[in-house]
């Protein structure tokens, strides 16, 4: 009795599935135009690639960001939230399915997930806004010149190398060594690090890096990195932030500082970072979001941006434990200070 | 219509894949976690060759081949070198890693830009300028069945029953005067040569060679073949690696629900619950657990 039933339904599958083959240029043709329609009320996705801290502050901003300009969810916008959690092939179930529900446009979260969207919804002519891509460039998503390559379009998180450098010497004048662990799959860091190398020797620094490629190899490799190096910096890598207590436990137990990349980090227990602000990023990009939806300009027509201004942010518990002054110059700059190690 | 026709294309590319896990786990009883690595070598050989220009057609024999070639060393661990099944793979595939960066020279190449199986210059003068969105589940579909027939023609021949009596009874090839060794390195090779065939056209598909897209492939290969295999037995007329696709498509269509119309926190719990609900659909549960415990 089951087996016919399910046989049954398994037909029923089958059937649709070529009916499918058959019919489908017809209903694509008419796409574009139900998409133009949508007046009042607009339907976006939000495809984000992985559950995570600072992403999550993206998803937020971007919602916030809308709602400064006039789009707010439960009037005239309906939000469908999708999380891949970090599987590249559920990515693209998730873009291919806002395709499918026609939505106005796809807002995708990290790299893979632009990436991913951008392929779904090329040829459906839907656009795309990204955030949290830190080299839409090298990701094929915007030409040198920061051009879009299609309908597609963001904010990038690039990191502030340069002003992070600037920080630690002006923390540490006598440091000598940096140290960074990065995960090897993560695209973003491998960029970053690239920049880091780059800019060490302006201001008198080597940078020694610990590559790893899972949570696992995270002990191992703190170990051996903090051996090496007066200080670490964190970059935004998603492996590494989640573990971020185990390695901040191993730096102080060698009086060794750790510096963040942004304002979750710091509060946590890193000594200091000039880092970005990711619901200001979501703002940002929620802002981009906006004028698309409302046809004020085309996303093919809008440059990817960077957040322009970085922000400081200090943790004095952090310093007096290291026996470290942080400079008058600095605490008064500081966007944020903090007096304690939030256990979170 | 598009969801159903998405949840084919997936599952078609991911059933190549499942025919290679098919092989090395129902005919050679071989728990093969080459798999993880082989299908972003597949990918990233199509997406290195593409960037340089190659007619990505020919990046799917040439992502076989690659794949094949890791199979021949997992092969090779455990048999020359006498390592456990399991370990070889194991080995292998945290080899392949490092193996599948060096060839793609980063971790995350996109191939935007370029030509690839659904879209050139080829199609569009076949089609006369646009080339219609049925194409790409059309190209799938041959390719998966184009792979899905050579296989069951191989299973025929002589090799290819060596091959199954190796799973079933490894002493009666060594009675038929036959290396037994050899035999489980050749459907090795098949294997992990269809696992790459895979990532080969998930690439393409997704335009986008990134490194992380092997995690968990042999998860969802495994779940696709027993999902397919026990859930068609009771029907004689079709062909197990038919079976297996279908698992695939099923496996796909189980996540594309929980995507749907689930919670996004909540969705891996319900792919699972759907996969327990099909499995016990199909009563051939406890045989199994049995048999494998």
């Amino acid at each position: 009795m089951r087996k016919r039933m399910l046989a049954g339904i398994m037909g029923i599958v089958m059937m649709a599935s070529l009916a499918g083959c058959g019919s489908s240029t017809g209903s694509s043709s008419g796409e574009g135009s139900t998409a133009a329609a949508g007046e009042e009320t607009y339907t976006i996705g939000i495809s984000q690639f992985a559950e995570h801290g600072s992403l999550d502050n993206c998803r937020e901003g971007f919602i916030e960001g809308l709602k400064e300009a006039g789009i707010e969810e439960g009037k005239n916008l309906v939000i469908e939230e999708k999380n891949a959690d970090a599987d590249m092939g559920t990515a693209a179930q998730i873009s291919q399915s806002f395709v499918t529900d026609d939505v106005d446009l796809i807002c995708a979260i990290a790299t893979p997930a632009a990436q991913s969207a951008y392929t779904a919804a090329m040829d459906a002519d839907i656009p795309v806004i990204y955030t949290a891509v830190t080299n839409p460039i090298a990701a094929e998503l915007a030409t040198e010149d920061k051009k879009p390559v299609g309908e597609v379009t963001g904010t990038s998180d690039e990191l502030p190398v340069e002003a992070q450098l600037k920080m630690i010497r002006e923390i540490l004048p006598d440091a000598k060594t940096i140290g960074i662990l990065y995960t090897t799959s993560e695209a973003n860091s491998v960029y970053t690090i690239e920049e880091y190398e780059e800019m060490a020797g302006d201001y008198g620094f080597t940078i020694e890096k610990a590559g790893i490629n899972t949570s696992s190899d995270i002990s191992l490799a703190a170990e051996d990195l903090l051996g090496k190096v007066d200080c670490l910096t964190n970059l935004t890598d998603n492996t590494v932030v989640a573990s971020l207590a185990t390695i901040l436990d191993m730096a102080n137990e060698k009086n060794i500082p750790v510096f963040g990349s942004e304002i979750e980090q710091v509060k946590i227990g890193c000594l200091a970072a000039e880092g970005i602000d990711y619901i200001n990023l979501g703002k940002q990009t929620g802002a981009m979001a906006a004028k698309v939806l409302k046809g004020e300009a085309k996303a093919s027509e809008l440059d990817y941006e960077s957040i322009t201004e970085n922000s400081l942010y200090v943790n004095q518990k952090v310093a007096e434990n290291l026996n470290i002054t942080v400079p008058d110059t600095m605490t008064e700059r500081a966007v944020e200070i903090f007096d304690e190690i939030s256990a979170e | 219509m598009d969801w159903i026709l998405t949840i084919i294309e997936q599952g078609l590319i991911y059933g190549l894949l499942a025919l290679g896990v098919y092989i090395t786990y129902k005919i050679l009883d071989f728990p093969d976690l080459t798999v993880d690595g082989s299908f972003p070598l597949g990918a990233a050989v199509a997406a290195i060759l593409i960037k340089g220009g190659m007619n990505p057609y020919l990046t799917l024999p040439l992502s076989f081949l690659a794949g094949a070639i890791a199979g021949v060393f997992t092969g090779l661990i455990h048999v020359k070198l006498k390592v456990r099944d399991l370990l070889s793979g194991i080995i292998m595939m945290t080899a392949l890693y490092t193996i599948n960066m060096l060839i793609a020279g980063t971790n995350n190449l996109p191939i935007f830009a370029n030509d690839n199986i659904f879209k050139n210059p080829w199609l569009e003068k076949l089609f006369g300028g646009e080339i219609p969105s049925w194409s790409k589940v059309l190209i799938i579909l041959i390719i998966a069945l184009l792979a899905k027939l050579l296989l069951d023609f191989f299973l025929k021949t002589q090799a290819g029953y060596l091959l199954r009596a190796v799973g079933d009874n490894d002493t009666l090839v060594t009675t038929l005067a036959k290396d037994k060794g050899n035999v489980k390195i050749i459907g090795l090779a098949i294997a992990n040569g269809l696992v790459a065939l895979s990532g080969c056209v998930f690439c393409q598909e997704q335009k986008v060679f990134e490194i992380s897209s092997g995690t968990g492939a042999l998860v969802l290969g495994l779940a696709s073949v027993i999902i397919g295999t026990s859930l068609l037995k009771g029907f004689s007329f079709i062909r197990a690696t038919t079976a297996v696709l279908i698992g695939s498509i099923i496996y796909k269509a189980c996540v594309a629900v929980a995507i749907s119309f689930f919670d996004p926190v909540y969705m891996k719990l319900i792919t699972a619950v759907l996969f327990l609900v099909v499995l016990v659909f199909s009563m051939e549960r406890k045989k199994k657990v049995k048999r494998n415990a």
